[in-house]
């Protein structure tokens, strides 16, 4: 059920990462300031916004979870917030090799932009052991969903407060009077949002089908009285 | 903006950004070929899981079939079926569960 679409979406994420991946070495012009050293952008900056988006996208899932009292709410938010904190994880490594290219410095402690990021994936770093503090399966699901609701809502707002404050170093591209990008390099920024979007619907529905077949095996194995084996994860919920 | 293009003296010298480019992307690579390598070490032990499963069923409908008909469940088919029939103890319960 969870494994419906894969095989077209992970066939237009491929597609889709290689026309990203043409466009971006033969077709975007080098800018001018940072020269060659500003590929990265392709990459950093759809896994930042991809990583916040799905946080969101994981806060709307709890909702629908405890709205429904559905577990499968549940598991998708788990996942979404589970793909999401590998993405924010690359992001940050991704932005702090741009930083030493660019400034000269892996980190920049007084940036805000860098910062707020940095308290994100903080934040939803703490959501694995809030988990796993809680033993009983449905106060467990219960207790994430209103952490996914909230840390979901802080995101947005972490945001905007950042937009609004003066930046030091980072960049500000989109939105702004002295930013805006020359349409070659608008699209191929469009089409590598595109594809980390992609890819991120595509690793949410393989790491779903893969905790199905997961939970269907426990189910097999109770139904056949069969040993059941070591827990394989207390934190990620039951998935039938 | 445009006429800032293909400025040919960036303040990064390409020869140097480059090399920060490729670590970039070769770090995003890796981070996939992680996450990709964890996730087929979980899908072999669900495979493996199956495989036992199997097992168990195909013994216990030998068991409880004629010696012919324990024969033909014990002998090697040629796919393995991950559809389970219940054994003659399983209540009906148990057989609705276990239909995919």
């Amino acid at each position: 059920m969870y494994g419906k679409g894969l095989r077209p979406l992970s066939i237009a994420t491929v597609v889709m990462w290689a026309i990203t991946l043409s466009l971006v070495f033969f077709y975007a012009p080098i800018e001018a300031d940072q020269g060659f050293l500003q590929k990265i952008f392709y990459l950093h900056v759809p896994l930042a916004i991809i990583a916040l988006c799905g946080y969101v996208i994981g806060g709307i899932f709890a909702i629908l979870h405890l709205r429904k009292d559905d577990p499968r709410w549940d598991a998708y938010s788990y996942v979404s917030i589970h793909i999401s904190v590998i993405f924010t994880v690359g992001g940050l490594l991704t932005g702090a090799i741009w930083a030493k290219g660019s400034w000269g410095h892996w980190w920049v402690w007084n940036e805000p932009t860098l910062v707020s990021f940095l308290i994100v994936f903080l934040l939803y770093a703490t959501y694995y052991p809030f988990r796993y503090a809680i033993e009983d399966r449905q106060r467990q699901a219960r207790y994430a969903s209103v952490f996914a609701i909230t840390a979901g809502a802080f995101v947005p707002l972490n945001f905007l407060a950042v937009r609004a404050s003066a930046s030091l170093v980072h960049p500000r591209v989109f939105a702004t009077a002295e930013g805006g990008l020359p349409t070659s390099m608008l699209v191929t920024f469009l089409c590598a949002l595109v594809s980390m979007g992609l890819l991120w619907a595509t690793l949410v529905k393989f790491e779903l089908s893969a905790k199905s077949a997961q939970g269907q095996l426990k189910r097999l194995r109770r139904a056949l009285d069969a040993p059941v084996g070591p827990p394989s994860s207390r934190i990620a919920p039951e998935v039938q | 903006m445009f006429h800032l293009l293909l400025a040919a003296d960036p303040s990064v010298p390409n020869d140097i950004g480059g090399k920060y480019v490729a670590g970039a992307y070769v770090v995003f690579i890796v981070l996939l070929l992680v996450y990709v390598a964890i996730m087929a070490m979980k899908l072999a032990r669900i495979e493996k899981g199956l495989g036992e499963v199997a097992e168990i069923a195909e013994a216990r409908r030998g068991e409880g079939a004629t010696p012919a008909e324990a024969a033909q469940a014990t002998a090697p088919t040629p796919s393995t079926t991950h559809t389970v029939t219940p054994g003659p103890a399983a209540s009906s319960a148990t057989a609705q569960e276990t239909r995919p």
